[in-house]
């Protein structure tokens, strides 16, 4: 799984750094509009993006089908790309959490509290999304792979407005946001393994040729 | 002799196109081509044999063992006709990958072949030429101590040139008795160059399974005319091809086909020659 994982990474790189610098200029300049942590909403989901080009890229020059007669099995295909992808979210969060920490050193309006809350959302939000996206790109052609990956971004804010309002049927969110969300991150974990068995079958049973 | 590499009764049904039951073997220390034209099924022979796509039946065997595990696929090496690796990567990098993937990855093997066949190191892949290409997937394949090499129309689209160099090298892995090539191509001249065996494929099934020198010394082609063909016992006869001018007649024993028909015209049939009448040719 290590040399996928490298192979993932040197496919990645340019797209990463790109991410990074983005979103550290991004972070900076909201600080002027907005609150500085509600980048760590749309860090994770941002920075998820190179899985998917190397999922394309695989595609492309045809190593989905040359990795298959490597020693490596497909569940460990699924298994590196849904480490990946969780690898390229958590890294996009520490980026974010920079701008964050420096203009929270400098007096800024960042608190403890906004960190976890905004945090939980795009973390919810980047599993959510990848785990309706990632089994797609395995399951449709790459045209249909680019159209369920734009559109789970989508579906992941709706599942989470969801989430909350059946949340707040049990006790009233406004008052215990950061609990809220975070059954919602937990539902998001688990949401994100279930994704990954299915995928794992998915990929079992599909030809690749 | 142990076969390095066994499918019987091997099939699989697409909506247009059944592998019907194809079964051959590659003896270990040999080289086996497998011909057919475009969508015999060659590709899918040894697709579902890698387990790229599912079989619905039929027996695959590899270096003596029926469960294509990592232990097994360490000791094969696969090459695809074109693009086979991401071409982001350079040599390099892909040495990289690869050293974590395969445990007997053989990092001094690798860079010696990479300049023997004079590729650069630090180049992106996708400047590479379809050549160069072929002999990075090759270096790769022989860099892991493979014992069994499978290249799928690997030799399509090159320079004669580039695949008189990469015959030579597949010549040499194989002088050592453990190693075995299994090479599908439609591209006959090749074959006949290097492998031990042919087994051709047509509309998804086997139609023949043979030593090389066999159908080069062997068979042969009676070229003659309609009153001629007319008096040739049917018998000897596997196909036969009307041309403008003659009758072109495939016999498996040529030399006793030129004694039983001393005026006939008896010459010896190429790979090619003996593919295109098997599959154009009348029976």
């Amino acid at each position: 799984m290590k040399g996928v994982l490298v192979k993932d990474l040197y496919i990645a790189k340019s797209n990463i750094l790109v991410t990074i610098v983005s979103l550290v200029v991004l972070g900076f300049g909201l600080s002027f509009l907005l609150e500085t942590s509600a980048l760590l909403v749309l860090a994770p989901v941002a920075s998820t993006t190179a899985a998917f080009i190397s999922i394309t890229s695989d595609a492309a020059s045809k190593w989905n089908k040359n990795v298959i007669t490597m020693p490596v099995s497909r569940g460990q295909i699924i298994g590196e790309k849904f480490l990946f992808y969780i690898l390229l979210a958590a890294l996009g969060l520490v980026t974010a959490l920079v701008p964050c920490v420096v203009l929270a050193c400098f007096g800024g309006d960042v608190t403890f509290y906004s960190l976890c809350l905004y945090g939980s959302i795009g973390i919810s939000a980047c599993l959510l999304a990848g785990g309706i996206s990632l089994p797609c790109a395995y399951l449709f052609d790459p045209e249909k792979s680019q159209i369920v990956f734009m559109m789970s971004f989508m579906a992941s804010t709706g599942i989470i407005a969801g989430l909350v309002l059946l949340i707040n049927l049990v006790f009233p969110v406004k008052e215990n946001i950061l609990l809220a969300f975070g059954i919602v991150l937990g539902i998001s974990v688990i949401w994100f393994f279930i994704s990954y068995r299915v995928a794992v079958k998915i990929y079992q049973k599909r030809d690749i040729a | 002799m142990t076969n390095a590499f066994m499918v019987s009764g091997l099939t699989k049904s697409y909506q247009d196109f059944v592998l019907d039951h194809v079964s051959f073997t590659v003896p270990s220390g040999s080289i086996v081509g497998l011909i057919g034209e475009n969508g015999a099924g060659k590709s899918t022979t040894i697709n579902a044999a890698l387990g790229l796509v599912g079989k619905e039946d039929g027996m695959v065997s590899i270096l003596g063992r029926e469960e294509l595990d990592g232990d097994v696929k360490e000791q094969i090496g696969v090459v695809f006709d074109g693009s086979n690796y991401p071409e982001i990567l350079s040599p390099r990098k892909l040495n990289r990958v690869m050293k974590y993937i395969y445990r007997t990855w053989d990092e001094q093997t690798y860079f010696g072949l990479l300049k023997q066949f004079s590729l650069p190191y630090d180049k992106p892949i996708r400047q590479f030429s379809k050549g160069m290409k072929m002999k990075l997937a090759i270096s790769a394949a022989f860099s892991h101590h493979s014992r069994l090499l499978i290249l799928d129309e690997a030799t399509s689209g090159l320079d004669p040139v580039v695949r008189d160099d990469i015959l030579d090298m597949l010549l040499d892995f194989v002088q050592d008795e453990e190693h075995s090539i299994l090479v599908s191509s439609h591209i006959t001249s090749d074959l006949e160059k290097i492998a031990d065996y042919i087994v051709f494929i047509h509309e998804g099934k086997v139609v023949f399974e043979k030593p090389k020198d066999e159908l080069t010394e062997r068979y042969g082609i009676i070229k003659c005319g309609a009153a001629q063909f007319d008096a040739l016992d049917q018998s000897d006869i596997i196909s036969y091809r009307k041309m403008d001018y003659e009758w072109q007649v495939l016999v498996s024993d040529r030399e006793r086909a030129q004694k039983k028909y001393s005026k006939a015209l008896v010459v010896p049939a190429a790979i090619d020659e003996i593919m295109l009448l098997y599959v154009k040719g009348e029976k």
